[in-house]
């Protein structure tokens, strides 16, 4: 029988995560929120603790987390922000393409000086031509000689405001369509890199997201992770690692979006009673606490299949496309709980309606989700 | 500069209390025990302490039952201690403050110790008495109420000041000796990620807890009471201050009879 | 036949403090009047020793040497101990505070006896000693016996009324300060900041306290505070905020890591009540809450409330206050 306790090691982690949120992160959403502030601050104290690279290896000055045990401190943190949160993950998720396809050299050299200063990573993959669609992605890398020269506009991208180095994807067959895609780590400092202006976003404005655009620029070899028409396939392994975090993510955001509603629900009252005394409301968290204990524990066993070595796809799909849903769904139904005063951006529940839209969206929007989920499901059939 | 630092796992102070039904215990079992308070601000104590004087080292003491009191030592070496010693005492209750103390010595008199900082209370008990008795058994003075701890190596005396009735106190003393702190951090280190995994692998040295010898006085709580719930307050109605003014005086002379 | 009880005593401001002269009519209850005897230990302890006198307290001990003011509780426990062995006590009570709670604890491990602090009741029944004493921060109460050839006792201050004075004389027995370790004589105090808190008695001390809190809004503010508590002779306290903003230094601080009071009647102004607030002060008698939010957790444990703006309430009180004292 499979044991759901903890141990006393991952209840320090998610102990130092959850104190990080409650006392670093979350007296600061609002305003950041607000705002649309990249606090870097906070990311530089989140940086000194070890709750930025989690998933680089200890050789490396990493944290070295398996996958359950960053679960367990992403839903922490996403408890706090939800924002400030991404801007961690899509760190991880920039990280992760240079752990499983770099050579011992590449990683040595690229990984050692994220764990020793701060630092931040973009990945970027997401085109205007297409984000659920990489394989007719148009930025092109062009071989001259032992170099690629990069071209192309790259948008939506976490942390490209602030990042010193991008793992870009580019095409260097676009005959071979998505198998000629290849992976590429790009200095900010490189010529021809330039970064646009901070989208404007409907929620996590605590993370920054920009368009990368690379005009004709140089990139040796020797920055080029993994072979040559092996970037679509990295980058889907790369998915397959960092899906089941957004699951974790989103179930944060459920949670402190059920925390408030109960919690008020015991407070106000209408019609001469708290309105947790009212049929329709229990109702409303008797189901908003269904998803977000449902959310946990998919999330938990796809985290734990992986961590064990499998490939875990159909179980991390069915992971993060459940937990984001059902993070919308919560969200909306604390809103509704708090009636007029949830409408009220004063009032901490709209934000975590906003935020948790996104995690419908990236990291493979929900209705690609579901597509993976019904191949890898009929795989089972046939 | 040896400084060994005592340590007191406690139930978290969020944690609900309940009473046994025969009212002759607290139910505590199965909640979050997390360093007391003024322990907490004693390992920081002695963090910066050896940060201030170089070749100093901090050796973190805890007697009490699995898994508590071994989880309060892990998150000490996590904080930065050094050293940890182990007094393992049978599971399921903390020892009382005596035999605690008794424990604590026996460890502490086999390793270097010049300076030993203790809280200077625990949260659930509160007695406040560990200071003393560690200090008499260790033969050395101790100091209590203590803020704004130092050392000055030039006279090699520390200074600090005691908050007491008379009001604070400024105090030099030599080593070795006992302290217990007041001092409450506003923004004590909080252990790095790293740390946390690098001190579950960390060895901490145990020390048998023997058999209570048979103390010639014995204590044993035999009850235990919740406060009568507050009720909550009787809002004193106003239209103007003065009234709502009136109104309290009247009632603190009258009804709650505490007026001056 | 109750063997004798020793209660040693302190001074404050030059005489027996009224932690003291607590100790002793909680030590004339349980043991009978004529079984009290005093004792006190200073540079010249043998006029303030006749306090004993007034509370009813027939003989004393003294220990007199120029180096016991300013001593370590640790100089004054082995004196102690070799003056209750010589009487032959079983009991020791001391008043609450923090030199009571010293002494009890070296004391106490010195006779391997039957130890409790922070008492707030004390009866006998037998051989038995039986002490009620708040544990949890106050959010619960512990009964407690104690058995033993020796049982030492540290009192929670303010828990018990003095005794009523009235004249009495008390015989002095004089006991030799020798046999302390010579380590035990070198700390040194150095003086004493009497705290600055206006006309009102140390926090720890004071039987009325006002607190302010981040309702407050800044330092100069906190004048409203000052001014109450001066109308009521009481002490001023601050929440955690308070202190964390510098309004006031850190030991003005009530609650969980900063000082533990229970005073008769605790005013908080501007607070809104979180836990670690409330373990500071929940077992005052008496709490009354000022504050402009009707759902701040401090109304749930305060017996009185005041839901309104502490700018015109406060100032209001205060006028009310010095009217009804005739000031």
């Amino acid at each position: 029988m499979p044991d759901f306790s903890l141990t006393p090691e991952q209840e320090s982690l998610r102990d130092l995560a959850r104190k990080f949120a409650r006392t670093e992160m979350a007296p600061h959403a609002a305003e950041c929120d607000r705002v649309s502030r990249f606090p870097e601050e906070i990311y530089r104290k989140a940086f000194d603790l070890g709750l930025l690279n989690l998933n680089v290896p200890a050789e490396y000055g990493g944290s070295g987390l398996g996958l359950f045990d960053q679960c367990l401190m992403v839903e922490e943190l996403a408890y706090g922000c939800g924002g400030m949160t991404t801007t961690v993950i899509a760190h991880c998720l920039a990280v992760e393409p240079i752990l499983l396809a770099g050579t011992p050299e590449q990683k040595e050299r690229l990984l050692k000086p994220f764990c020793a200063e701060y630092h931040l990573a973009s990945f970027a993959l997401t085109e205007p031509s297409g984000g659920s669609d990489p394989g007719s992605m148009r930025t092109l890398a062009r071989k001259e000689g032992d170099d690629y020269v990069l071209s192309g506009e790259k948008c939506f991208i976490s942390n490209a405001p602030q990042a010193s180095l991008f793992v870009v994807f580019a095409n260097t067959d676009p005959s071979l369509r998505h198998k000629g895609v290849t992976a590429f780590v790009v200095p900010r400092s490189a010529k021809g890199v330039s970064v646009g202006p901070d989208d404007e976003k409907m929620g996590h404005r605590a993370s920054s997201t920009a368009t990368i655009r690379l005009d004709d620029v140089r990139v040796p070899a020797s920055d080029r992770l993994g072979a040559e028409g092996t970037g679509f396939s990295l980058a889907m392994r790369t998915l397959d690692q960092t899906r089941t975090p957004i699951g974790a993510l989103a179930t944060g955001i459920a949670q402190a979006a059920l925390d408030h509603a109960a919690s008020y629900s015991l407070k106000r009252e209408t019609f001469g009673k708290p309105i947790s005394e009212h049929q329709a409301i229990q109702i409303k968290l008797a189901n908003m606490a269904q998803a977000v204990h449902a959310a946990r524990l998919l999330t938990w066993h796809a985290a734990w299949l992986i961590d064990r070595g499998q490939k875990g796809t159909l179980e991390s799909s069915i992971a993060k496309c459940f937990a984001s849903d059902a993070a919308f769904d919560v969200a909306d139904e604390a809103i509704q709980t708090f009636g007029g005063y949830g409408y009220m951006r004063e009032y901490p529940v709209e934000k975590l309606l906003r935020d948790a839209k996104l995690t419908q969206i990236y990291e493979g929007a929900n209705e690609i989700q579901r597509i993976v989920i019904a191949r890898e499901l009929l795989r089972g059939y046939g | 500069m040896e400084i060994v630092v005592c340590v007191k796992p406690v139930p978290d102070a969020e944690t609900r209390l309940r009473v046994a039904p025969d009212g002759t215990t607290l139910d505590i079992e199965a909640v979050k025990f997390v360093l007391t308070g003024y322990d907490e601000s004693a390992v920081e104590q002695a963090l910066l302490l050896k940060e201030a004087t170089p070749g100093s080292k901090v050796h973190v003491v805890s007697a009490g039952p699995p898994p508590r009191a071994e989880e309060a030592l892990r998150a000490s070496l996590a904080l930065g201690c050094d050293l940890a010693t182990w007094v393992e005492t049978p599971p399921g209750v903390s020892p009382d403050p005596l035999s605690a103390a008794r424990a604590l010595a026996r460890a502490i008199s086999t390793i270097p110790h010049d300076l030993v900082l203790c809280g200077k209370n625990a949260g659930d008990d509160e007695a406040g008495v560990v200071a003393g008795a560690l200090a008499e058994l260790l033969g050395v003075p101790d100091h209590s109420a203590v803020l704004d701890l130092r050392w000055d190596a030039a006279s090699s005396r520390l200074r600090f000041q005691r908050s007491t009735e008379a009001g604070m106190e400024k105090w030099e003393a030599p080593l070795p000796c006992v302290v217990a702190l007041q001092q409450a951090w506003n923004d004590p280190r909080t252990a790095k990620l790293p740390a946390i995994l690098k001190s579950r692998r960390s060895p901490i040295a145990k020390v048998a807890s023997e058999p209570i010898a048979s103390t010639a006085g014995t204590t044993r709580p035999t009850k235990f009471e919740l406060p009568p719930p507050r009720t909550g307050a009787k809002l004193i109605e106003f239209k103007t201050p003065e009234e709502a003014a009136q109104k309290l005086v009247k009632v603190l002379k009258e009804e709650a009879k505490v007026f001056p | 036949m109750t063997s004798p009880t020793l209660v040693v005593g302190e001074l404050h401001e030059g005489v027996l403090s009224d932690s003291t002269k607590e100790a002793v009519s909680v030590a004339q209850s349980v043991s009978g009047k004529e079984n009290v005897v005093g004792f006190l230990a200073g540079s010249s302890p043998r006029g303030p020793a006749a306090g004993f006198g007034r509370c009813g307290v027939a003989k004393a001990f003294v220990a007199e040497d120029p180096r016991l003011d300013g001593a370590v509780a640790a100089v004054v426990a082995h004196l102690v101990a070799s003056a209750a062995d010589s009487l032959g006590a079983e009991l020791v009570i001391v008043g609450g505070s923090v030199f009571g709670r010293d002494l009890v604890a070296r004391l106490g491990t010195r006779w391997n006896a039957a130890v409790a602090t922070g008492v707030t009741s004390l009866t006998r029944t037998g051989a038995t000693l039986e002490a009620r004493r708040p544990v949890f921060g106050g959010r619960a109460t512990e009964t407690r016996q104690l058995q033993g050839p020796h049982v030492a006792i540290a009192l929670r201050p303010h828990a018990s009324a003095a005794p009523p004075e009235s004249p009495g004389d008390v015989a002095l027995t004089a006991v030799p300060v020798d046999g302390v370790p010579a380590s035990f004589w070198v700390p040194k105090r150095l003086g004493t900041e009497v705290v600055a808190r206006g006309a009102g008695p140390g926090l720890t001390d004071a039987s009325i306290i006002v607190s302010g809190g981040r309702g407050v809004r800044a330092a100069e503010n906190f004048r409203l505070i000052d001014e109450l508590a001066a109308s009521l002779g009481a002490a001023v306290g601050a929440s955690r905020a308070v202190t964390d903003a510098g309004w006031r230094p850190e030991n003005y601080q009530v609650g969980q890591t900063g000082k533990q009071v229970s005073p008769q009647l605790y005013i908080a102004v501007g607070i809104s009540g979180a836990i670690q607030h409330l373990m500071g002060m929940i077992s005052s008698r008496v709490i009354v809450a000022i504050n402009s939010d009707a759902t701040a957790p401090i109304f749930k444990v305060a017996d009185y409330g005041i839901v309104g703006d502490l700018f015109q309430v406060v100032p209001a009180l205060t006028q009310e206050v010095k009217r009804a004292r005739g000031q």
